[in-house]
């Protein structure tokens, strides 16, 4: 009945979230907070068990496959959203540039943070590289939102936008890949066996991709597409919770393959997904949030740190992708200021870590993250001030304009 | 077809797999998802093959299920299966929902009277003779075998009322299915929906006398109330869900199909626990909103049946999957006799009692009464609950009728209406 009241209250909180009572000129910060739904983590770590305990952690145990359900289809999003030819008309400074601000953030975060997670971690050295590589690997990623938002607009010109979008979406890969290797080192007894469960679920992907694709071609009814669709991504994300490997990645080797092999079948599959993209991600956050420990002291220590490194490690990293992209993409001058918003994707590889990786210390990788990133999106909205407003003198390059033009 | 074949033989195949895969694994995960996902794909797909074979899509649902499932090639857990009991709720609500939408005042006033003497005289002979039997045979059932005469009588009353028991669910399915519009489809559908209240009733009473039989006492207050409480208090709640739903579309008018699934489901979860039915909480809902509003009765209709499509795939999918094939085999005699018999009894009480106006009332109703589902398997795992020390016993009796119902009702009822010529499209889309 618990968990019947919690779903009414999402549907109660998602209309009030789309009503006019969030008005952005009236409550700034709560209706961006709305829009990225982060108000729903806030909400889940309200109602979760360290706090209202509206929701204990057996409720919370047995919601363990709406959660994979979340993390798999945001995985196949993910991966359908993988333009293979795109990418290979990147030239390789682009994807430099992307490393460039990611990789920086993930050391600024990593390296530090990893010291206190060893005094504290009962897992030893490994257990601590494995949880400071996922704080790294959240630090790393950044949301788009705010310039696609701002270009749309008209606040910031297209191509600046654009830069920024595809520089936050190349920063994906690399979160995806640390936690591939944070799943190898403690998701299993040895590295051996976690290499070995990564592929499984990487393989899983493949071939559910593959059986997606040729099940949803030539299907021209669009209820009929809809419901295989659905099917699909239910299955494999089902299937990896079952073998206990990560939806996530399954559900991006899904994607991916799909969007390889499935031609323009794969485009309307995205399109079916994309109706009930919404809802999912919002419960899969609010059942993030359910998962944080409000009450330890550690992670409230933690998160200050992990912010303000993450802030610099932006700052420092936007410099370096400016600086590597500067020939080929048009970036804002502040680019830093405009990879402030962390996104969902860093909750989804913390609630995946945490779900496969047992132990106190993922369930702190958990807190601090969910807590940082809900700072950060509070941040992100003065930050973005400095991108669509910043000083004459940086924004008047003329090298700019003849790139605009190109 | 042959598409769909392949489609269906892939899957099964990826399945297989992914149970060989788990058996790699020291510990394995929840498997509902992947119960949820396998069944829903391979249900759609089945339907397609079943279609192709001149079937209804309802049987491959429910052959899949059987074939996936535990009981048979066991590629997907019980524990799977268990975890949709979710999912059977909110499909038996959405059925019952676009059921109601058919019971319009005129409908009620031209076929009411006739439907109620027909449903009780085909209830009263199924009633009896099942009764009968189960008592003759009662040196051979071992639940009954050790059991005093009143006792006997009392339980082979008590299941004798489950084994009347139709399945609106698999009826209202298939005549979305195939689009049967119509006095004969009319008449059918009425008679299941009135079937159920009355073993409903009958139902309480015999569980009532068969407690007052092993010295339980009978307490006719709580027995009465127990039953107005389920009739009456889900006919309440369903209006109070009508005037909500009109006033959401009336309001809101947007996302409808998600608005409808949303309260079928708080429909199915909130009545399961405050001991109403869920089936007359949609029904109501759905009957009255029809009478109100026409319109909002036809959009309510077509919400669902653009929602329904997966819903239903799956529901009945997992029907099929939780059948347990094993106990056809050890109560399998006694069951199968009781099968024909019920058959027979259904048979020859349309014959000699439905309207004569209508020559295809006597001919071809009886098919469509054949199929058992949803309320009968509620009934018997209730005899299971209440009566623990024959119950179990009781249900596996009935779930291996039920079994051999289910394989063969959705074909029956197909041919009745098709018999009838009230079928209108043979691939309406977006239902069973």
């Amino acid at each position: 009945m618990q968990a019947l009241l919690v779903f009414l209250s999402i549907a109660a909180l998602s209309l009030l979230a789309s009503s006019r009572a969030l008005d952005p000129g009236r409550f700034p910060a709560l209706a961006r907070l709305a829009a990225s739904g982060f108000l729903f983590v806030l909400l889940g770590i309200f109602l979760g068990p360290s706090v209202a305990g509206v929701l204990t952690e057996r409720h919370l145990e047995a919601m363990r496959p709406v959660m994979a359900l979340g993390l798999g289809t945001a995985g196949v999003l993910l991966g359908l959203n993988l333009e293979p030819r795109l990418l290979r008309l990147l030239p390789r400074s682009v994807y430099l540039s992307g490393l460039a601000h990611s990789g920086t953030a993930f050391f600024f975060v990593a390296l530090p943070l990893l010291v206190p997670l060893v005094f504290t971690s009962a897992r030893g050295l490994l257990g601590a590289v494995g949880a400071a590589a996922m704080l790294g690997a959240a630090a790393s990623l950044s949301s788009g939102h705010s310039a696609v938002l701002a270009w749309r607009a008209g606040r910031l010109d297209r191509a600046r936008g654009l830069g920024v979008a595809l520089l936050t979406m190349l920063d994906d890969a690399v979160g995806l890949g640390v936690l591939a290797l944070a799943l190898m080192i403690g998701a299993a007894s040895n590295v051996g066996e976690g290499l070995g469960l990564v592929c499984l679920a990487l393989l899983l992907g493949v071939m559910c991709g593959a059986l997606l694709a040729f099940l949803t071609h030539s299907l021209k009814d669009l209820a009929e597409l809809t419901t295989v669709t659905l099917g699909g991504v239910v299955l494999v994300s089902g299937a990896a919770a079952y073998l206990r490997v990560s939806p996530l990645l399954a559900g991006v080797a899904c994607g991916a393959t799909l969007a390889v092999v499935g031609g323009r079948t794969s485009e309307r599959v995205a399109r079916a997904l994309g109706r009930v993209e919404r809802p999912v991600f919002l419960v899969l956050v609010f059942l993030v949030g359910c998962a944080v420990h409000a009450r330890d002291y550690w992670a409230w220590v933690l998160m200050p740190a992990f912010v303000g490194l993450r802030f610099l490690g932006k700052m420092l990293g936007g410099r370096f992708a400016r600086r590597l992209a500067q020939q080929t993409l048009v970036l804002p001058p502040r680019l830093g200021y405009a990879l402030i918003a962390q996104g969902g994707l860093a909750l989804c590889l913390v609630a995946e870590y945490g779900m496969l990786v047992p132990g106190g210390l993922s369930r702190r990788v958990l807190d601090v993250v969910v807590m940082g990133a809900v700072v950060n999106e509070l941040l992100a909205g003065q930050a973005f001030q400095y991108v669509v407003d910043p000083p004459r003198s940086l924004s008047e390059n003329p090298a700019d304009s003849e790139k605009v033009a190109a | 077809m042959k598409g769909a074949v392949i489609r269906l033989l892939l899957l099964m195949v990826l399945l297989a797999i992914i149970s060989r895969a788990q058996v790699l694994r020291a510990d394995s995960g929840t498997p509902v998802m992947l119960a949820a996902g396998a069944l829903l794909l391979c249900g759609l797909f089945a339907g397609k093959v079943a279609k192709g074979l001149g079937l209804p899509r309802l049987t491959g649902y429910l052959l899949v299920g059987v074939a996936v499932g535990p009981y048979a090639l066991g590629f997907i857990p019980n524990a799977g299966v268990k975890g949709l009991e979710l999912v059977k709720g909110l499909a038996v609500s959405l059925i019952a929902l676009v059921a109601g939408t058919e019971l319009r005042l005129g409908l009620i006033r031209r076929v009411g009277a006739r439907v109620a003497l027909l449903c009780a005289a085909v209830c009263g002979v199924t009633f009896l003779v099942c009764f009968g039997a189960t008592f003759a045979i009662k040196p051979f059932l071992p639940f009954l075998a050790d059991m005093t005469v009143p006792q006997a009588l009392a339980v082979s009353a008590l299941l004798s009322t489950v084994v009347v028991s139709f399945s609106p669910t698999v009826t209202i399915a298939i005549v979305q299915e195939t689009s049967a519009r119509g006095a004969f489809t009319e008449f059918l559908m009425a008679l299941v929906i009135i079937g159920d209240l009355l073993v409903m009733v009958a139902f309480a009473l015999a569980a009532g006398l068969t407690k007052a039989s092993f010295g339980g006492g009978l307490d006719v207050t709580e027995l009465l109330g127990g039953v107005g409480w389920e009739l009456f208090g889900s006919v309440v709640v369903g209006l109070v869900l009508a005037v909500g739903m009109l006033v959401y579309m009336r309001g809101v008018k947007q996302e409808l199909p998600l608005f409808l699934v949303g309260l079928c489901f708080a429909a199915a979860e909130g009545g399961t626990r405050l001991h109403l039915s869920p089936l007359l909480v949609s029904l109501a809902a759905g009957a009255l909103i029809a009478n109100l509003d026409e319109h909002a009765g036809e959009r309510i209709h077509n919400a669902i049946q653009q929602a329904g499509l997966p819903v239903f795939a799956l529901f009945f999918a997992a029907a099929g999957a939780g059948l347990k094939l094993d106990s056809l085999l050890t109560v399998g005699p006694a069951a199968m006799l009781l099968v024909v018999l019920r058959g027979v009894a259904i048979w020859f009480s349309c014959r000699r009692f439905a309207p004569a106006d209508d020559p295809r009332l006597k001919r071809y109703l009886w098919m469509g009464l054949i199929s058992q589902a949803g309320v009968t398997f509620g009934l018997a795992a209730l005899v299971s609950r209440t009566f623990p020390t024959f119950g179990p016993q009781v249900e596996v009796l009935i779930v291996a009728m039920i079994t051999a119902h289910e394989l063969v009702g959705p074909v029956l009822t197909r041919r009745a209406l098709a018999a009838s010529g009230e079928i209108r499209a043979d691939d309406a889309q977006g239902t069973a």
